[in-house]
């Protein structure tokens, strides 16, 4: 009798999870809206690491606020291994920009999945046929080119920092997600905007003209675009997506998370899957992806300033 | 684009999305049904259900319930003369008639053979129309977006209520919802009012079930308990038998009322934030008019049966254009489902189609299977759905808001979104009680964030602002708004003179 | 005198004016050629001049023609509407707190017992099957079928 009645404590006691870990859900916070990229790539990788925990892993959309509604509940969530966080690049950006208070500090790394190089993308409706007709027309109209873009976040940095090393000046139009650019480019609203190799199809439709892409090296894909590097823009830019969980989880969980998140990013399956939407898989552990959070942050900091965006 | 709508269709047919879809369309046929509970109401029930599953077997279904809500009032129209949604009003002027006078079966099938050949003439409009529009929609680019909500609000303000102030002061004030929290181009706080959830802004589907579900249910309770009204007798001796062939040809004979009162709901359902129960009551009136017999009105013709039917279903097919090509919601009905879609991340707009074949051609299918569907349903259920009319709301009114407010927390997996309804329940009642038509309230609140961020855009593509009136489409647009408010105003004025009424309480669409 | 339309747009003339003050205060950002403030300024503007302009026609209207008050039908039930508000309200604080089973089940019990006030054992059986039902059917329609999470209890943990 005794021995159910402490049994019956322990199981009420949710703090003291002794117990098997994971024995209930874990809820994944991804903090845009469904079918969006983000959430694409964890509906498909949370099944493969849930695999390798043995438990759940239930995808949460919490949206809002250029990501940051969805980064304040994870970062407010008990530090107990039930809640974890899909990061991406543009935690930097809000946080030194002002628009949140939350920083890639607040949480424990667990690991970086995955890497979208950028594209410099242009409406049919423009005359450039290059990357270098774009430049001189912009050189000639300083602050006139159009670029759509979500601002404050990567879509913003990305094109200024291209103006930047190529010596131009753009005018910025706010048009927040992938979607709403990608219509304003089809109707020429706007002249330029970054996409990502998910808008393959319309390029090569003619709907869009992708005019040089950010990564190292030529994409496979793609192999008539030229990287920004080939022609003298020393720009590289990929949108950088991970996993974190709340500062304070113990460790043990902790080690569970990674040892789960390394062994699928592994899986085969998951570059192809990562494939159809322009993206590639980029592992780093804990200690890697933390040193990259790192740089990523002071980079960051050096472009808001330069763009007067930084407000800390 | 054939080959895809059978695809559609083909696709449709696996029991996957087949189940949602008909299972949307009895529970929008029962909803309809039901005195009461109106489409919007159904639609928002079925919401919290579509979350957990892929969006076109959510899509299926609501446009299951939207199809089947918009016959299924009238089967209450016709046997009990109480209409079951505000778009079968004018189904009970010679609907029930028809019925009393000993032909409740040839009423019933005459509504619902009519429902059933407006909403084809609505599916052909709705597959043949969408694509060119949405191409056309392309070329819309901030300036034109914003002339465009500035007309949609001006229409419905003066469209709806009994007065054109009303109805203007509840669109502003749907827009002043989406300006507390944040701005929707840095997501800066502002107005905020020192609460912090705010900050994220208040999110349009909470506002939307919270207003029409209390304004509707606590309307409800309002009356209840002094003067309870008895159960209404049903006869279940009633024999609902017809000849199909017959009733068929009746309407089929009548092809220029037939086209011409669907027209006219498929133009009322692509026009944003009206609706069906406009569709039918003008339908109504143009069929009476139009008639050679407009004195046989009101005691039973057919003309006015299938003039209202074929109207409100017709459209359901007009309401989905709209929301397919533009983006923007035809009525409460389909904010819902742009929400629904927006959960799933999908960007409805001009490049919807093309950007989601599987799921645009999908709705075109399910739009068109359920139809049959519907009928089945109905032959089927009729005599069941009398029954069930009779459920006792104090029994179905807290599982509805059980259901509203699993839809409200789920959008955000967060109790704040709760608050909102409930705040915003309380907030509809109170317009309800002071006379404020609640339609342009909600398209305020759906369109608020889009208006500002249109005017935003358009100002840093371009600083000159004549652009609203010089570039041509816009200028149009413009026009049409203020054009549509003058209108308003001398109607208002002639009906003010003709009758000085008392003023109606006008709750749905 | 100003009757309720009139009441109501001066209410809602004083809340546009308020909330147009606090707009004053809010910073621009040098991206953004308009400030946060600008379009909020125009909208709260439009209502407090909308809502003055139905105060004023209220007060023209019945200056014209002082209209008697409504006459009485069967009153509204206003005690029952405030009651299940009430009802309402209490559920949205239980939910956090007890957990979406417990808060559900008082809550559909609760508003159908009030709606239609049971009498004898039999009715008590029917609002207790009736919020057991829709509990549980809820429960796991949504939980187990559809994966939404619903809220668990903090006090409760269920």
């Amino acid at each position: 009798m005794r021995k159910l009645a402490a049994a019956l404590v322990v199981s009420l006691l949710p703090a003291v999870s002794f117990a098997a870990y994971p024995d209930r859900p874990i809820k994944l916070i991804v903090p845009w809206s469904a079918g969006g990229d983000t959430d694409v790539i964890y509906r498909v990788f949370a099944p493969l690491m849930q695999k390798e925990l043995g438990g759940t892993i239930v995808v949460t959309n919490v949206g809002g606020a250029s990501g940051t509604k969805g980064a304040k509940e994870a970062k407010d969530s008990p530090a107990d291994g039930y809640t974890i966080f899909a990061i991406h690049d543009s935690i930097h950006s809000t946080y030194h920009t002002g628009v949140a208070d939350v920083s890639y500090a607040d949480f424990e790394p667990l690991c970086l999945v995955s890497s979208t190089p950028s594209i410099v993308t242009a409406s049919p409706k423009t005359p450039w046929a290059d990357m270098k007709a774009l430049l001189a027309d912009a050189k000639a109209r300083p602050e006139q080119i159009t670029v759509g873009a979500t601002l404050g976040s990567t879509s913003h940095f990305f094109p200024a920092m291209v103006a930047r090393a190529a010596g131009v000046k753009f005018k910025y139009v706010s048009y927040e997600g992938t979607a709403a650019r990608m219509n304003a480019l089809l109707g020429g609203h706007i002249d330029l905007a970054e996409s990502n190799l998910t808008q393959k199809g319309k390029a090569d439709a003619g709907q869009l003209k992708f005019l040089a892409v950010a990564s190292n090296q030529r994409n496979p894909e793609i192999p008539s675009v030229p990287t920004l590097k080939e022609l003298g823009i020393d720009v590289e830019y990929a949108v950088n997506r991970g996993l974190v969980a709340p500062k304070g989880t113990p460790p043990a969980v902790l080690a569970k998370l990674r040892a789960a998140c390394g062994v699928a990013a592994k899986d085969p399956s998951i570059a192809e899957a990562f494939k159809k939407q322009g993206t590639l898989v980029r592992y780093l552990d804990e200690i890697a992806y933390g040193r990259f959070f790192k740089t990523n942050d002071d980079e960051t900091v050096e472009v808001a300033r330069e763009l007067g965006m930084l407000k800390r | 684009m054939f080959e895809l709508l059978w695809q559609g269709l083909v696709g449709l047919m696996a029991l996957k999305y087949l189940a949602p879809l008909a299972l949307g369309t009895l529970i929008g046929v029962v909803g309809g049904a039901l005195p009461g509970v109106t489409i919007t109401m159904t639609i928002i029930i079925v919401l919290p259900f579509t979350f957990g599953l892929d969006p076109l077997q959510g899509l299926a279904a609501m446009t299951g319930v939207y199809v089947g809500g918009s016959a299924g009032g009238l089967v209450t129209a016709t046997l009990l003369g109480i209409p079951g949604t505000p778009s079968s009003v004018a189904t009970t002027f010679d609907g029930f008639p028809m019925a009393r006078k000993g032909e409740p079966g040839r009423a019933m099938w005459l509504g619902v053979w009519a429902s059933f050949c407006g909403g084809m003439l609505g599916g052909l409009f709705l597959i043949f129309a969408t694509g060119p529009l949405a191409t056309f929609a392309l070329e819309f680019g901030p300036w034109e977006f914003f002339s465009l909500f500035i007309l949609a609000l001006s229409m419905v303000a003066g469209l709806v209520g009994d007065s054109l102030l009303k109805g203007l002061l509840s669109g502003a004030l749907g827009l002043v919802v989406t300006v507390l929290g944040n701005d929707p181009i840095l997501g800066a706080p502002r107005l905020t009012l020192g609460i912090e959830f705010l900050e994220g802004g208040i999110p349009f589907l909470p506002v939307l079930i919270g207003v029409f579900a209390f304004a509707q249910i606590m309307g409800d309770v309002e009356r209840m308990g002094r003067a309870r009204r008895a159960a209404q007798a049903v006869d279940r001796t009633l024999s609902l038998a017809v000849s199909h062939a017959k009733v068929l040809m009746e309407i089929l004979r009548r092809p220029f009322l037939l086209l011409w009162t669907s027209f006219i709901g498929v133009v009322i359902g692509v026009l944003p934030a009206i609706g069906g129960s406009a569709a039918n009551m003008m339908a109504y009136d143009q069929a009476k008019k139009l008639s050679r017999h407009p004195e046989r009105f009101g005691t039973g013709t057919p003309e006015g049966i299938v003039a209202s039917e074929s109207a409100n279903n017709a459209n359901v097919g007009g309401s989905l254009v709209t929301i397919m090509a533009f983006g923007i919601p035809g009525d409460a009905v389909t904010a819902v489902m742009l929400g629904a879609l927006t959960i799933h991340g999908i960007q409805s707009g001009p490049l919807f189609i093309s950007q989601h074949p599987k799921i645009a051609y999908g709705i075109f299918a399910a739009y068109l299977l359920a139809h049959p569907i519907m009928v089945l349903v109905i032959a089927l259920g009729a005599r069941w759905m009398l029954r069930i009319v009779t459920v006792p709301k104090a029994a179905l009114f807290p599982v509805v808001l059980v259901l509203c407010t699993v839809g409200a927390y789920a959008l955000g997996n967060a109790m704040s979104t709760v608050y909102v309804l409930l705040i915003f329940g309380l907030g509809g009642y109170g317009m309800v009680k002071a006379g404020i038509p609640l339609a342009p309230f909600i398209l305020g609140v759906i369109l608020g964030d889009q208006i500002e961020t249109n005017l935003v855009r358009a100002v840093m593509t371009d600083a000159d602002p004549w652009l609203f009136v010089t570039r041509p489409i816009s200028g149009m647009l413009l026009a049409a708004s203020v054009a549509s408010v003058a209108l308003a105003l001398w109607q208002h004025r002639r009906v003010r003179r003709r009758a000085p009424a008392d003023a109606g309480e006008g709750a749905d669409f | 005198m100003l009757g309720r339309d009139g009441l109501a747009g001066l209410a809602v003339a004083a809340a546009s004016l308020v909330l147009y003050w606090l707009t004053l205060g809010l910073q621009g950002n040098p991206l953004v050629p308009i400030g946060p403030g600008f379009y909020p300024r125009l909208v709260l503007g439009l209502t407090a001049a909308l809502g003055l302009a139905l105060a004023a026609s209220d007060w023209l209207a019945r200056r014209r023609a002082p209209r008697a008050p409504a006459a009485a039908g069967s009153a509204p039930n206003y005690l029952l509407v405030a009651a299940a508000f009430g009802v309402f309200f209490a559920y949205t604080l239980a939910l956090p707190t007890l957990g979406f089973r417990v808060a559900t089940f008082a809550f559909v019990a609760a508003l159908n017992a009030l709606l239609d006030p049971p009498r004898r054992a039999r009715q008590w059986l029917r609002v207790v099957l009736l919020a057991l039902g829709a509990t549980v059917a809820a429960w796991l329609i949504f939980e187990h079928y559809l994966t939404v999470l619903l809220p668990r209890g903090r006090w409760t943990d269920f």
